[in-house]
């Protein structure tokens, strides 16, 4: 009996550990925007009076913002705007004074310094 | 009919299928992209042959990124190690390239040979080969329109599905127009050696999407010679890739 219990338990870790390894973290936004995720590399865009944040996290692990550089092209009526952001403090990068109007569509490309490392993804405004 | 001799036709008609077959995958190879450690990289290859990209790179012609409205972004092919990746300077909608891949030519049943007609005057197959890929990397406001120098593309018609299995229309266009009768899989990559479905008058064909995860549609056409004292043909092959989400962790 004991011997089947010490069986069911292993098999029972062994089954419960692929959702825990194969999760990247939260999925959810932790700033009040909205988040898009893009493998484990999680975006999160915050509009607000003053401009547009966007915060990057990898892994559950906030990135550098200082390490990196952010670019968003904002499309709206046909029309593309590039936008580079300024890197804040932790995951934060910053658009002072930009606006996103309903039914832009907003590309986000983050690149690393570094590595010349690309992760990006696609908004659509609501 | 003894035993020695059907065993030896045996052989041999193995023989000849195996030539055959080593024909078609000697044509059936073609670029498309696909991500590696998170980055967009072009691949040259089938099926689970992901090839030697790096040396072939002089020969690509043109890497190209589009933006929500299908106009041209900035976008530049560059070697990391054994791969090329491919960065855009801002987030594209699409991405594309073309690389001629030569002239080959073969007698018979011969060997294909990187010579031209010059070369081979009694080849009795000389074709320039050209290979050319689409990816899809955001969300489609509108169709995607042919583009420049890929005289063959494959499109997408209507809205890509959610999930695996659902049927998808795609058109293969020639020079921009529909074309009957290209030579198209579902998955180059997975299933490479899939029975070829030809295209209708209108162009199209239908297809439940295979993967939920990278999908790389494949169309064959041999068009004709813009160059008949070179070669008598030309071999164009076009991928489509895009990807269907997971679901979420």
């Amino acid at each position: 009996m004991k011997r089947t219990l010490t069986i069911f338990s292993g098999l029972t870790l062994i089954f419960a550990l692929p959702a825990a390894i194969l999760a990247h973290g939260s999925t959810h936004a932790q700033h009040g925007g909205v988040v898009q995720m893009n493998g484990e590399t999680l975006f999160e865009l915050v509009r607000a009076p003053a401009g547009v944040s966007l915060y990057v996290t990898d892994e559950d692990e906030p990135v550098t913002a200082g390490s990196m550089t952010a670019r968003l092209s904002v499309t709206v009526g046909g029309q593309r705007r590039d936008v580079a952001m300024v890197a804040g403090k932790g995951n934060q990068f910053f658009a002072k004074g930009l606006t996103l109007p309903k039914g832009a569509s907003v590309g986000v490309l983050v690149i690393n310094k570094a590595s010349q490392a690309r992760y990006g993804t696609t908004f659509a405004i609501k | 009919m003894t035993t020695v001799t059907a065993f030896r036709r045996s052989v041999c008609a193995a023989a000849v299928a195996a030539t055959m077959a080593m024909s078609v995958a000697a044509d059936a190879h073609g670029i498309w992209f696909a991500q590696r450690a998170k980055q967009l990289a072009l691949i040259y290859g089938v099926g689970s042959d992901d090839l030697d990209m790096v040396k072939r790179l002089p020969q690509v012609e043109s890497v190209t990124a589009y933006d929500a409205e299908y106009r041209p972004i900035t976008a530049t092919a560059r070697v990391a190690g054994p791969i090329v990746l491919v960065d855009a300077d801002v987030q594209p909608t699409l991405v594309a390239a073309v690389m001629p891949y030569g002239v080959w030519s073969r007698v018979g049943d011969g060997e294909f040979e990187k010579k031209t007609l010059q070369e081979m005057p009694n080849a009795t197959v000389s074709t320039k080969n050209v290979k050319y890929a689409v990816s899809i990397q955001g969300s489609l406001a509108k169709p995607i329109p042919a583009l420049a120098g890929h005289s063959l593309q494959i499109v997408p018609v209507g809205t890509i599905p959610a999930t695996l299995g659902t049927p998808l229309t795609y058109r293969v266009l020639y020079m921009g127009a529909p074309l009957a009768g290209a030579r198209v899989i579902n998955d180059m990559v997975n299933d490479p050696d899939a029975k070829e479905v030809l295209t209708g008058a209108d162009g199209t064909v239908i297809l439940p999407v295979r993967n939920q995860g990278l999908n790389v549609i494949r169309a064959v056409y041999d068009g004709p010679s813009d160059q008949p004292t070179l070669y008598r043909q030309m071999e164009h092959t076009a991928t489509l890739a895009f990807t269907l989400a997971h679901a979420p962790e």
